[in-house]
């Protein structure tokens, strides 16, 4: 078979499977409904502010709103998306015992991925359409300025996203929660890059550390006395009176702008032929050889000896107790989580709490809650779970009881030392919120991804918070 | 004695007829499920197990009509699928904990009853370990243990000696044997195998009727 053929089968019977699935509806809902949010309308949305003033609207102005709301907070859930929705699952022990090239695998994966993407760039585009004629004199309308803007800084990023996604399948520890993490850091230094580029001449290579692809349109078209420019979601500072004349349409033809954005989109291609050529095929898994004195240290030991005589377990007297426990234990199962655990707890006895020792907390229970929620929501094990005397919800209830009592264990000797109500709050309050974010996100999913990837972010809010 | 009891019971998938008009009264004892692949049995064993809802008819347990007496059914119930998506990073003793948990029993309790049972079926060697490392066989003989613990009076096992070597099935069998004197004990099987003989049912799924 050529490799062509390869690819266009790989790209036809993803495409069917996306075509089938309900996540791709919602997904083409988002984006619109977003779209609303996205614009500063009356006191709400996204401020783009120019020396404290907002910009004019105007249609390339509302394209590339859309398009940096698209390639810098939606890129996460796009990532969510591709990463656990409908072609998560592979045959790959058939797959990878063919002779078909892994590169027109992986390309024709590619090539439906950016198609899905794009389609709900297509979705926003109409949205942004119907924002324009709103919000704008119809004389001043112009749909190919607004088009092109958000086509232009959206959708190199959100092929590079499907790239990114086509290379983390193509290794086994990129495929795992780590690939996750590092895709985490990927987006956050995306979002920080383009600080390096901040008041240099627009180039090709300037625009290049500029991923998400906001800063040249902002920056050049502005006033040439404009110094600050601020972004921010849903509030967070006061804008001043009048309007800042903003010429989108120069910075997005401005030198290297438009070249860069092309090389962006050669480079994710590039990296889906090098996930082609790295590929490495799925295995069981194997653990790798430890030093003997971690193997020994990790080692559950022999089970108890067998009573063949053991009596049927009764019910509990407190059952929903045993419950709470059971979870409790189950989050905290593996001596890798009850040593970072132990760690925390001896960092809240000295450190402080709020600003290192509860996020160290958090962070640690964001993997541990996140794998036994992804575990016990798996579709396969609900339907035996399902039928068991509790509900499904008593224990999602159980289990975000149980990460709140974690994160209190954690933050004991901080309790003891200066006991406050306010930092007990924090403590339970944060195991029990990540706890009911995890249940909700991976009862949905049915797996632990979703819920870890957003948890980091949120996370990541927490941690840099310092109120 | 204990009765669970199918009344014109018949389950659809869209248009799909999978089970038209069922009808049988479950007692104390073995009953097996037989019929070709397809034939609806898994289905069949899936709403005894309430892990379905019938399209039309009515299920009773000990003459109390479900849905109102469903979680009492569900406190006395064994159920092992086919197929369960396990989870890979616990041992087995976890996750014979987790679901010990689920039933509301006793967890010590239930820690030794599992360590008695796998002893019985030749798993226990392997109860610490994840199960990860698992082959096909083992992970049939955990669905199989799970579904024994407390002292469940109805027992819904779908396939269970499927994928098991003669001597395993053996020791399973005698097993659901020694559970069949006090619960009632549905068992689906494509084949007829050493549990015919002691069954005081077989019922041939056949086309969407039971014979």
């Amino acid at each position: 078979m050529s490799a062509l053929a390869i690819t266009s089968s790989s790209l036809t019977t993803s495409l069917a499977r996306y075509w089938r699935s309900w996540g791709l509806w919602v997904l083409l809902l988002i984006a619109p409904i977003c779209a609303r949010y996205m614009l500063r309308i009356d006191d709400g949305g996204v401020i783009i502010a120019i020396d404290g003033k907002l910009p004019e609207m105007t249609s390339a102005f509302i394209g590339v709103s859309l398009g940096i709301v698209m390639t810098t907070l939606l890129l996460p859930v796009g990532w969510l998306y591709l990463r656990s929705n409908t072609t998560r699952r592979q045959p790959w022990q058939v797959e990878e015992t063919t002779a078909a090239s892994r590169v027109a695998i992986a390309l024709g994966r590619f090539g439906a991925d950016c198609m899905i993407m794009l389609t709900t760039l297509t979705a926003l585009t109409a949205a942004g359409w119907f924002l324009a004629w709103v919000l704008i004199p119809v004389q001043q309308l112009n749909f190919a300025h607004l088009t092109f803007a958000l086509w232009l800084v959206a959708a190199p990023a959100l092929i590079g996203l499907c790239a990114l996604r086509i290379l983390f399948d193509a290794r086994p520890l990129l495929r795992s929660g780590f690939g996750d993490f590092a895709y985490f850091v990927l987006w956050i230094m995306s979002l920080a890059m383009p600080a390096i580029m901040a008041g240099q001449t627009p180039s090709l290579a300037t625009n290049m550390a500029d991923f998400a692809g906001f800063v040249t349109p902002l920056q050049y078209g502005a006033p040439g006395d404009a110094g600050d420019f601020a972004i921010s979601v849903g509030g967070g500072f006061d804008v001043d009176p009048g309007h800042v004349q903003l010429d989108v349409m120069a910075g997005l033809t401005s030198a290297g702008y438009i070249p860069s954005r092309l090389l962006w989109i050669a480079i994710a291609i590039a990296l889906v032929i090098i996930a082609g050529l790295i590929y490495q095929p799925h295995r069981a898994k194997r653990r790798a050889q430890r030093a003997p004195w971690l193997a020994a240290l990790l080692q559950p030991g022999a089970p108890p000896r067998a009573d063949p005589h053991a009596k049927a377990a009764r019910h509990a007297v407190a059952g929903a107790l045993n419950l709470v426990m059971a979870e409790f234990r189950l989050i905290g199962t593996g001596r890798v989580f009850l040593a970072f655990a132990a760690s925390v707890t001896a960092l809240s006895a000295f450190a402080d709490f709020r600003q290192i020792a509860s996020p160290a907390a958090l962070l640690v229970m964001v993997f541990a809650l996140s794998a036994h929620a992804g575990r016990s929501e798996a579709r396969g094990l609900v339907s035996l779970t399902r039928v068991a005397s509790f509900a499904p919800m008593l224990r999602r209830a159980a289990f975000v009881i149980a990460g709140g009592v974690w994160t209190t264990l954690m933050a004991m000797p901080a309790l003891f030392r200066t006991p406050s109500l306010e930092m007990f709050s924090t403590a339970a309050g944060t195991g029990l919120i990540a706890a009911a974010v995890a249940s909700v996100l991976a009862t949905l999913s049915g797996s632990g991804f979703a819920p870890r990837l957003v948890l980091l972010v949120l996370w990541y809010g927490y941690s840099s918070y310092s109120g | 004695m204990s009765s669970l009891a199918l009344a014109g019971i018949a389950k659809s998938y869209g248009r799909k007829v999978v089970l038209a008009d069922v009808s049988h009264t479950f007692t104390p004892g073995l009953t097996l499920l037989t019929g070709p692949s397809g034939a609806g049995k898994s289905t069949l064993l899936r709403l005894i197990a309430t892990a379905e809802r019938p399209t039309r008819g009515t299920l009773s347990w000990n003459e109390a009509r479900l849905p109102d007496a469903r979680a009492r059914l569900r406190r006395v119930l064994g159920y092992a699928p086919q197929a369960v998506d396990l989870p890979e990073d616990l041992t087995a003793r976890e996750f014979a904990m987790h679901i010990a948990a689920l039933k509301g029993l006793s967890l010590s309790a239930a820690d030794k009853q599992f360590g008695a049972i796998t002893d019985a079926i030749g798993l226990h060697a392997d109860i610490n370990n994840r199960i990860a490392s698992f082959s096909g066989g083992m992970r049939r003989r955990l669905i199989f243990a799970q579904a024994l613990l407390g002292a469940p009076e109805v027992i819904a096992l779908d396939e269970p000696t499927a994928e098991l070597d003669g001597e395993t099935a053996r020791k399973l069998s005698a097993l659901i044997l020694e559970r069949a004197k006090t619960a009632i004990v549905v068992v689906t099987t494509h084949l007829a195998d050493e549990l015919a003989p002691h069954a005081v049912a077989t019922l041939r799924v056949r086309d969407g009727a039971v014979a």
